[in-house]
């Protein structure tokens, strides 16, 4: 089995970074045209969460349009839940074979928060590398239509004399780290309550189990009049009414809350960008031409979901985005991680 | 839109009219049902292309029918070989089984499919007319009632371990041992993995199930001609149309008994996070609770077979409450419906019945006609399903192990989990071998971590303090209830003891 021993560090990450991109402009050379055939294949999307979640959701439905532009070609999808996506991640750089032929479908903000958090084996930078972003989105803390608390403002004034519950999917998540920033900013006291996954933590905050739930806004979107959302982590609220006109944190409390999201997007072996940078080369720019079809758009659209959902990012976008959430997580690790005794 | 008789009358002809897609998926899905590795939600995702390609009505109805039959599919190689084709299932073969190993196969099997629909069939029909009642039932079952309700699941160990109290004991804590192995509920730490990676998100569910009751019961099939005794053998090929009557004839007149175990299963299936597994347990449980002859369980005993399959359909009509009432799926199965339901751009959630009523209320009818198709397609086969429990060991044991082999891999994909599914086998003989109870073990490897995960978050809450798990009203009566379980076997036997002696005095 291939040794997987370098812890992930910033610096390893850069350098892996710096490896992808000089392997695309080396793949964007006149020298390797000899990949018309590709893909004589299905391609194999492995998602690092379960069945029926948000991610499987969107591969699905970018694969309809992407399909177009990559040779027709058909797309099989395998589950790897566990750790916080750690399994699905470590499987794929030890056992998926790195030929182009293999992706992962991911979570960047929290999976990629865990790798800082969990050091995985399989090393972003080094093992692997998020080559793109096909959408994005904003983290939101919304009530249950039922609750007492209405604004923001309410919230944190009740948080300044108990301490308050907040369900989220996970601890090592941009949405918690956001709480937990709120927190440290205002000194409103919160309680971070993991419930495993979206659907569980915004069923929390509709029955009243928590007092409010922390999660990316297309789930509060989705869920319509039976939530109240009450802030966004972004510079502005471009929802408007879908997000019930909810202010950004920052705007309410003056604070300097980083902007927090998470995208989703597609990942590569490093290994295989290098052998079969004319492979990669095509993969590359075909995902960049279906998230920019407006038909992507319009699917997404049709889901219930807001256009602007759909945000496409290259490559150096994406590393950008990735390093931003290693320096969340460093920032924030202690408060994500057990307390030492 | 008004749910009145015409309305109704018009909602069942048109899911009567989509026969066309629930006959085919009723027999996938009892197909998938009863090979262990497979389930609705496995199955669904592989057959997505077709139901992303047909109208979302088709693809609803098909989903639906595929759904409810895997559940009653999974009890057959339960009753049969006592292998558990779903976690659901897992329940019936404590009295399924053995009524198989006496020659009654037939009449189990018929049994479990009445229970199955005839409970499938109240179930949805009560969805229908008090779907926005029973979403209220999240409201009250939190964290703190979770914990309680997979207790009585729980207690099902000691109950085992009432014929042996140390073995039991030993088998229920083995399991919750092993249940506890994987990520941690709250950091995502691994723990207790031995830095396997195929651990982290905890000992694999099927494989396990496979191991202990597929492999073992292989093993200890090798070791006799058959699997039913020589005299339960004659029986056997004796069995006739007239086994199916008498199945029948006992499921009705254990109707009440139907009814009530599979509104267990419906109100467990409402709750997310719970699933047919912990509903079927639940009910047996209760049903063994509340019977006159609670002695009688775990030999091969109608009622014991009736509660889990009437339960573990309930729980499918359950889990499909908060996606239609609130917008959130209740299992994983209902997560993939909702996929699809967003490609075809339809919306979930009270929108629908807002936006389309009549695909809303025409899942739940769709239900109730799959069941009625199922009545009429399952029975008349238990007779010729039943002939399996004559066919030698020596036939029997490989193909066992081979299917399930493949059962074991089909979840993950993982190689790692055949090890794990024969060294289950290996625990399970070794179990079978020395008295103690397989059935144990897997009820502390499925409830274990679920119990754990909402204690936990029930401590989280309420920031560490336990006395939460006393704090709210509806606990603190399943609390009572649960403690009365326990202890009334107990108070009554000590009850007739005293008469006994007093009559003698």
């Amino acid at each position: 089995m291939k040794d997987f021993t370098i812890t992930p560090t910033r610096r390893s990450f850069l350098k892996g970074g710096a490896m992808a991109v000089g392997a695309g402009a080396l793949s964007a050379s006149p020298l390797s045209k000899a990949w018309a055939a590709f893909p004589e294949r299905n391609i194999s999307i492995l998602i690092p969460t379960g069945e029926g979640g948000g991610a499987d959701r969107d591969a699905r439905m970018f694969a309809t349009v992407w399909r177009k532009y990559l040779n027709n070609a058909n797309f099989e999808y395998s589950y790897y839940p566990g750790a916080a996506g750690q399994v699905g991640y470590e499987f794929y750089a030890a056992k998926s074979e790195p030929d182009c032929y293999n992706l992962l479908f991911g979570n960047l903000g929290p999976e990629i928060i865990m790798q800082a958090m969990q050091k995985p084996k399989a090393t972003l930078g080094k093992d692997f590398i998020y080559f793109c972003q096909t959408t994005d989105e904003t983290m939101c803390i919304f009530v249950g239509k039922n609750s007492k608390i209405t604004s923001i403002q309410q919230l944190v004034d009740e948080a300044k004399k108990r301490v308050v519950t907040v369900a989220t999917s996970r601890l090592p998540h941009p949405a918690s780290i956001g709480v937990l920033a709120l927190g440290e900013a205002t000194g409103a006291k919160f309680q971070l309550v993991p419930f495993g996954g979206g659907n569980p933590s915004a069923m929390a905050a509709i029955t009243g189990e928590v007092d409010c739930c922390t999660l990316p806004i297309t789930n509060a979107i989705q869920l319509d009049k039976e939530v109240l959302i009450l802030t966004l982590f972004s510079k502005q609220n471009v929802f408007g009414e879908m997000a019930d006109n909810a202010p950004p944190v920052n705007d309410v409390f003056g604070t300097k809350i980083p902007e927090l999201s998470s995208s989703r997007g597609f990942a590569i072996h490093v290994k295989a960008m290098e052998t079969y940078p004319d492979r990669f080369q095509i993969i590359e720019e075909s995902v960049k031409k279906a998230a920019l079809d407006p038909e992507y758009a319009d699917l997404v659209e049709k889901a219930g979901m807001p256009r602007s959902f759909v945000r496409y990012g290259g490559r150096e976008e994406t590393v950008a985005f990735a390093q931003d959430m290693l320096a969340l997580a460093e920032k924030y690790g202690s408060l994500l991680a057990p307390k030492k005794k | 839109m008004e749910l009145g008789a015409d309305t109704v009358l018009q909602l069942f002809l048109h899911s009567l009219s989509l026969w066309w897609i629930i006959v085919p998926a009723i027999f996938i899905g009892i197909i998938m049902g009863a090979i262990p590795g497979f389930a609705a939600h496995n199955t669904i995702i592989i057959l997505l292309p077709l139901t992303l390609a047909v109208p979302v009505e088709v693809a609803l109805t098909f989903m639906v029918a595929l759904y409810c039959a895997t559940h009653l599919g999974g009890g057959i190689p339960a009753i049969l070989m006592n292998i558990p084709g779903t976690g659901g299932a897992a329940a019936t073969t404590l009295d399924g089984h053995e009524m198989a190993k006496q020659g009654k196969a037939q009449q189990a099997l018929v049994l479990a499919f009445a229970a199955s629909t005839f409970g499938g069939l109240i179930t949805s029909i009560v969805t229908l007319f008090a779907l926005p009642l029973l979403s209220k039932v999240g409201y009250y079952v939190h964290s703190v009632e979770m914990v309680v309700i997979m207790l009585f699941g729980l207690t099902l160990i000691a109950v085992i371990a009432a014929e042996d109290t140390v073995k039991g004991l030993i088998a229920g804590f083995f399991g919750l041992m092993l249940g506890a192995m994987g990520a941690d509920h709250v950091y995502a730490a691994p723990r207790g993995t031995f830095g396997l990676l195929e651990l982290f998100d905890g000992v694999p569910l099927i494989p396990a199930l496979i191991g202990l009751f597929a492999i073992s019961e292989a093993f200890v099939m090798i070791e006799q001609e058959s699997i039913v005794s020589s005299k339960g053998q004659e029986r056997a090929r004796r069995a006739s149309w007239a086994d199916t009557l008498s199945g029948l004839r006992i499921a009705a007149t254990n109707w009440w008994h139907i009814v009530w175990t599979s509104l267990i299963g419906l109100v467990v299936g409402v709750l997310p996070g719970a699933g047919a597994s912990i509903g079927a347990f639940v009910a047996y449980q209760q049903s063994r609770f509340f019977s006159k002859t609670p002695e009688a369980y775990g030999k091969g005993y109608a009622k014991g077979v009736i509660a889990p399959e009437a339960a573990n359909n309930g729980v499918t009509s359950g889990t499909l409450v908060p996606l239609l009432a609130i917008g959130i799926p209740g299992g994983s199965t209902a997560a993939v419906m909702m996929i699809v339901l967003q490609f075809h751009g339809v919306p979930f959630g009270p929108r629908l019945f807002v936006e389309s009523p009549i695909l809303a209320f025409g899942v739940i009818m769709s239900m109730v006609v799959a069941y009625i198709f199922m009545i009429l397609t399952i029975l008349p086969m238990a007779r010729y399903l039943a002939k399996v429990t004559v066919v030698p060991t020596r036939l029997l044991a490989p193909m066992i192990v081979a299917f399930t082999l493949v059962g074991a891999f089909v979840p993950r994909s993982f190689l790692f989990d055949l090890g794990v599914a024969v060294a289950f086998g290996i625990i399970g003989y070794i179990a079978r071998k020395t008295g103690y109870h397989v059935a144990a073990i897997l009820i502390g490897v499925i409830l274990g971590p679920l119990v754990e995960q909402s204690y936990i978050r029930a401590l989280r809450i309420s920031l560490g303090d336990p006395l939460v798990l006393f704090s709210s009203t509806l606990g603190n009566v399943l609390w009572v209830m649960l403690a009365l379980s326990l202890a009334m076997p107990y108070i009554l036997k000590w009850l007739r003891r005293r008469k006994a002696a007093q009559a003698a005095s």
